[in-house]
């Protein structure tokens, strides 16, 4: 399913679901320090990394994602005790059934990023951007 | 006023602030505008330098007045900043706040990618979107509004229960004192004096305990325990066992404050043993009682059973001080008795305490320094004395010292009882076994669970005033809720569908504020308490479950929004 | 809205910002005046809080907002209290509001200003290690987020007031005068924080004379990723990383002689708290902490100490340390220290020192204590009114106290008390007991 030639000039597609209570935060933060960051990265804030529902993911790679970044508090952090380490456990699936179907796993990425780790967030959509850019598109739209 | 009606299309108003120069020297301004007109829905997209000015939101209202747009986005600096505000301005002008949404276009878009301006225009379009889409799947969403019953149960009649209830008590609540024991009084009914004023226990106890017991607004139990607790912040339904029977008492909220235990060391340092070897407690006793013959030499040993790498891995915090006031009595007593203090590290922290080691100091009592590597022991001395060997350091040798008595400073445990109460209120427990708190640095005496709280030992080792402190703390938690009468609970809550719910329960555990009940093969999201972070929406397979401001159709909406 | 007067709250820390909130949402008025133009106090400016390592500003910053944003409270920051009179069971309160030159219903905190404004000043939120403009904002996360004109080393180019007017705001307006505010409270409490020891009274320590000598607040600084150096932890000698690094405990504390001879039992934590953070910034860097007693009482201490020394080989010498030196060539450091454990003087060489420095009562709390007729305790803190039972109370009635204003603790400790002086200061305020 995976296109294998690279699109000249090919700016992959990023989604980052990010968590109200820490990583949006970061993000911010990393705006205001000034800290540049590639625009390939569209932000949807939830209120806990523990929303993001696997469809979620999936449906933004078959939308035309080539990457899709889950954010949320460290471990212990959580506000609900918890929702980060379900997220992590969903990733964990969604990576093996990535797998299974061809796609590259390291296209989802799930992070833990506290509000001030601005640096942090445009860190690793500068990682993301990068290593994309050597993937090449997913071209999984329907 | 523009009320947003689910049959008609809906009417959406934008806001983009350019805040000064701050956006709109990097984003294409004129550009976004334009391209914003053209999303369908879309009635209006002012533009503004200020909306958080007091010039600036009252534009906001007067434009949505005028405009009769149900829903509005603000496209402009991060939400974490104005976003309750204008949330607040839009509510005033008839728009439900669950129907605003934000396109943050500055700390995310204009100063993130200033070296790249082009794209940041691009992209800030595309957020306008993104919000815009939102919208369109957002439906207006009516706050809860739970009733808080004025009166609290507090669980445990020591000194912080105590001080919780008469602080309760006087702002005109009912309070519901439990307490385990025929008496209450708590540990301080066990205690001799107090460490700092030397003053005794009874002193500062024995008015407590007649305020308690003749203020109106509070009723005691007493050989009575908590059996099981329904309902929920502010309609708790509580039973009580007591006198044989049970009772139930209605209650706003609940305060914890079981207190702690004692740890005793049997097996160490001679402890059950031999009669020479007592506990700090132990010691008290035999000073209330006037009972303490004269001594030659007596020698205490801190941290016995804390500190530990296994087992009780936390300091008392108050053994220290506890064992400097005792050494301190004992000396008043006995002028010529050697009195050792053997120590790990002299937790006499802040202000008062490390002047009340100084003085201690100064009437003699020595201070030895031990390593957990190199600790002292005992040897059986005869007439059920024991004599203790301690490495000191400085000197180089070990000293042997012939006491008379022993005396260990062991620390607070977690109450028996805590298990068991942490399951019934379904409060947790830390790893330590005292009641683990939400916040640790923010907010001590407050749970993840709304309307319960605690204060004391309870929580963990600490003094007296600490306690009482703390107690107030705890009062004031419970005093917020109870004093505003009814409470608002944030409409972004879960909700099932009882349709599509196939009853496998997956909810039920995943939810870390135990807000899911089961009943009839369905589950059932008690509202109240809530919080919204939609784990069990993610996992339900059925897709039974909604979380409200925060449903699927929105968020996926967002996702192909962003992806056009 | 009950309570027909309000509470004022003197000082906009963690327990100003603590206690004003408690107070505001039993629907009471709280009135906060911070004598800074932004709320937020000494731990803005710490990296992270121990035990849990928690980001400081992360779990500050919500409090912030809630307490500029509460409809019962009303900030009055960049004020300071004149005068307190008794009237009859409350109090008749004169405030100065200081002119910010800044008019903040226009100031949108755009910060174009700044960028424009020449002169640069010493900038005390990041402990000295950075520079300011004239017109500023103390941190990024300030509430209110306006802008102010440091009178002191403004200039009067004006230019500010020109940009600002060319951006349509016009928010400078040089013209303000400070303004007198009078409000009638039915109880007061003090949260006015505390100011570090001055360690350069320890002359034998060298801080001031050896630029790899520091303080644990200046090392915050260092390590917070918003810090004048993006959280890289340089030496200001040659700015190296440095591979071995010092700890000195007690310093201005438990001191008879140069200092004050309690406790200020937060700095144990904190060393153990920086010294496990650099390790996580400096993998292969060595670090010693020199103590006399570890105080881990609280909650998660003993556990973090433990950690620090386990886990990241953090090494604990028992010993007061009696003098630093420092070797010209290198800009090192050598520490001379007594170890009591066994008797030995040591001489170790390190690359950089820090100074665990410990607490001091806050400026202006001695002219505070006359307007309130709030006696000071012995080394210049608010006294409690009782140690036991009534730590919170003054001896003045309606008159409360709470964190470091009344004596060193940490934010935990502070929140508690916070909470508790709002209590009593409602009741108080109520008419009740």
């Amino acid at each position: 399913m995976e296109e294998g030639e690279e699109t000249r000039k090919f700016e992959p597609k990023i989604l980052a679901f990010t968590c109200n209570w820490s990583s949006y935060s970061s993000a911010d933060q990393a705006g205001i320090s000034r800290t540049f960051y590639p625009p390939n990265v569209q932000i949807i804030r939830v209120m806990c990394a523990g929303r993001v529902d696997p469809l979620f993911v999936v449906k933004a790679f078959l939308n035309g994602a080539d990457g899709v970044i889950i954010a949320g508090c460290h471990p212990n952090y959580c506000r609900y005790s918890g929702g980060n380490r379900q997220a992590e456990i969903r990733v964990k699936f969604l990576k093996m059934l990535m797998e299974e179907i061809g796609v590259d796993p390291a296209r989802l990425r799930i992070e833990w990023i506290s509000a001030m780790e601005g640096g942090r967030f445009a860190q690793v959509v500068q990682e993301m951007v990068g290593e994309l850019k050597k993937m090449g598109p997913l071209l999984l739209r329907k | 006023m523009s009320e947003a009606n689910l049959n008609q299309e809906p009417r959406i108003g934008i806001f983009l602030c350019d805040c000064g120069t701050n956006i709109s020297s990097i984003i294409d301004v004129p550009q976004v505008i334009e391209a914003s007109k053209g999303i369908s829905g879309v009635k209006f997209v002012e533009r503004d330098s200020s909306l958080c000015s007091s010039a600036g939101t009252k534009k906001i209202r007067e434009t949505i007045e005028r405009s009769g747009v149900d829903r509005v986005v603000f496209a402009g600096c991060s939400p974490k900043n104005y976003g309750s505000l204008f949330e607040s301005v839009c509510q005033k002008a008839g728009i439900n706040r669950y129907l605003v949404a934000f396109a943050n276009i500055r700390e995310q878009c204009a100063w993130a990618h200033q070296d790249r301006p082009k794209e940041a225009t691009i992209k800030a379009i595309n957020t306008v979107q993104m919000a815009a889409a939102r919208l369109q799947k957002s439906e207006p969403l009516q706050e809860l509004e739970i009733e808080v019953h004025p009166s609290t149960l507090i669980i445990g009649g020591g000194i912080s229960g105590m001080t919780a209830a008469l602080c309760l008590a006087n702002q005109g609540f009912s309070v519901l004192l439990v307490e385990r024991e025929p008496d209450i009084g708590g540990m301080l009914n066990k205690l001799y004096k107090l460490y700092l004023t030397n003053q005794e226990v009874s002193e500062i106890l024995n008015p407590v305990i007649q305020s308690v017991r003749n203020h109106k607004n509070i009723r005691i139990l007493t050989s009575a325990s908590v059996r099981e607790v329904e309902g929920y912040f502010g309609d708790f339904e509580v039973t009580i066992s007591v006198n044989g029977g049970t009772e139930k008492f209605r209650a706003g909220t609940i305060i914890l404050a079981t207190g702690a235990g004692t740890f005793e060391p049997f097996g160490m340092y001679g402890y059950g043993k031999h009669e020479g070897v007592v506990t700090q407690l132990e010691l008290e006793q035999i000073l209330k009682q006037g009972k303490l013959k004269h001594l030659e030499k007596v020698v205490m040993i801190q941290c016995v059973g804390a500190r530990e790498e296994k087992g009780l891995t936390y300091c008392s915090r108050i053994c220290c001080m506890v064992a400097i006031k005792n050494a301190t009595l004992i000396k008043k007593l006995y002028p010529d008795c050697e009195v050792y203090i053997i120590y790990r590290d002299l937790q006499t922290y802040g202000k008062e305490n490390e002047e009340y080691q100084s003085k201690a100091r100064e009437l003699g009592i020595r201070f030895i320094e031990y390593t957990p590597e190199r600790r002292p022991e005992v040897f059986p001395n005869g007439n059920g004395k024991v004599g203790v060997r301690v490495y000191h350091a400085l000197l180089g040798e070990t000293l042997t010292i012939n006491s008379d008595l022993v005396v260990l400073s062991t620390p607070l445990i977690p109450n028996a009882d805590g298990k068991e109460i942490a399951k019934i209120l379904k409060v947790p427990l830390g790893p330590d076994g005292f009641f683990k708190e939400a916040y640790m640095e923010m907010r001590s005496t407050a749970f993840g669970v709304n309307g319960i709280y605690v204060c004391g030992t309870a929580q963990g080792p600490k003094s007296i005033d600490e306690s009482i402190t703390q107690a107030y703390a705890a009062a004031a938690l419970a005093a917020i809720p109870m004093q505003q009468k009814k409470v608002k609970i944030p409409a972004m809550t879960a909700e099932v569908n009882e349709e599509l719910c196939i009853g496998c329960q997956l909810c039920l555990d995943l939810c870390p504020v135990h807000a899911i009940t089961f009943a009839e093969g369905k589950s059932m999201v008690i509202e109240a308490i809530c919080r919204g972070c939609g784990t069990c929406a993610a996992a339900c397979p059925s897709k039974a479950i909604a979380v409200k401001g925060f449903k699927d159709e929105q968020i996926l909406a967002e996702v192909e929004a962003a992806l056009k | 809205m009950d309570g027909k007067e309000g509470v004022l709250i003197i000082g906009g820390g963690i327990a100003g910002i603590q206690a004003a909130l408690d107070v505001a949402d039993q629907g009471v008025k709280a009135y906060v005046v911070e004598s800074t133009p932004s709320v937020g106090g000494h731990m803005a400016m710490l990296d992270k809080t121990f035990p849990t390592l928690d980001c400081s500003a992360c779990i500050l910053t919500p409090k912030m907002v809630d307490v500029g944003r509460h409809p019962n409270v009303e900030l009055l920051t960049y004020s300071e209290v004149r005068k307190v009179k008794r009237e009859g069971r409350g109090f008749e309160v004169e405030i100065v509001k200081k002119p910010r030159y800044v008019d903040i219903s226009k100031c949108t905190g755009c910060g174009v200003c700044a960028r424009y404004c020449p002169v640069e000043v010493s900038d005390d939120f990041n402990a000295g290690m950075d520079v300011r403009k004239a017109i500023y904002v103390p941190f990024p996360q300030a509430v209110p987020l306006k802008y102010t004109i440091d009178e002191e080393h403004c200039i009067r180019c004006e230019l500010c007031k020109r940009i600002c007017e060319s951006i349509g705001a016009g928010a400078v307006n040089f013209d303000q005068v400070a303004e007198e505010v009078n409000l009638n409270v039915g109880a007061i409490i003090i949260a006015t924080g505390y100011k570090p020891f001055d360690v350069r009274q320890k002359k034998a320590y060298g801080y001031g004379k050896y630029p790899n000598v520091l303080t644990a607040l200046e090392l915050e600084r260092l390590l917070s990723a918003a810090g004048p150096t993006a959280g890289h932890i340089l030496r200001r000698s040659d700015g190296c990383i440095p591979k071995r690094v010092a700890f000195v405990q007690c310093v201005g504390s438990r001191d008879s002689h140069h200092g004050y001879p309690y406790c200020s039992r937060v700095c144990c934590m904190y060393a153990i708290k920086d010294s496990i953070l650099l390790k996580e910034h400096i993998p292969d860097v060595d670090v010693t902490i020199f103590y006399m007693d570890i105080r881990t009482y609280g909650k998660g201490f003993e556990e973090l100490y433990q950690r620090a020394k386990e886990e990241f080989k953090v090494r604990f010498r028992r010993g007061r340390v009696a003098r630093i030196y420092e070797i010209p060539e290198t800009h090192n450091l050598v520490v001379r220290v007594e170890d009591t454990e066994t008797g030995e003087i040591l001489q170790e060489e390190f690359e950089m020192v820090v100074l665990s420095v410990g607490l001091a009562p806050a400026d202006g709390i001695a002219e505070l204590s006359k307007i309130l007729e709030v006696p000071l305790d012995e080394y210049g803190y608010i006294e409690g009114a009782d140690a036991k039972i009534d730590t919170v109370s003054t001896k003045v009635p309606g008159v409360f106290v709470a964190g470091t204003a009344l004596s060193p603790k940490d934010v935990p400790d502070s929140v508690s008390e916070a909470s508790a002086a709002a209590m009593k200061a409602v009741t108080f305020l109520r008419g009740r007991k």
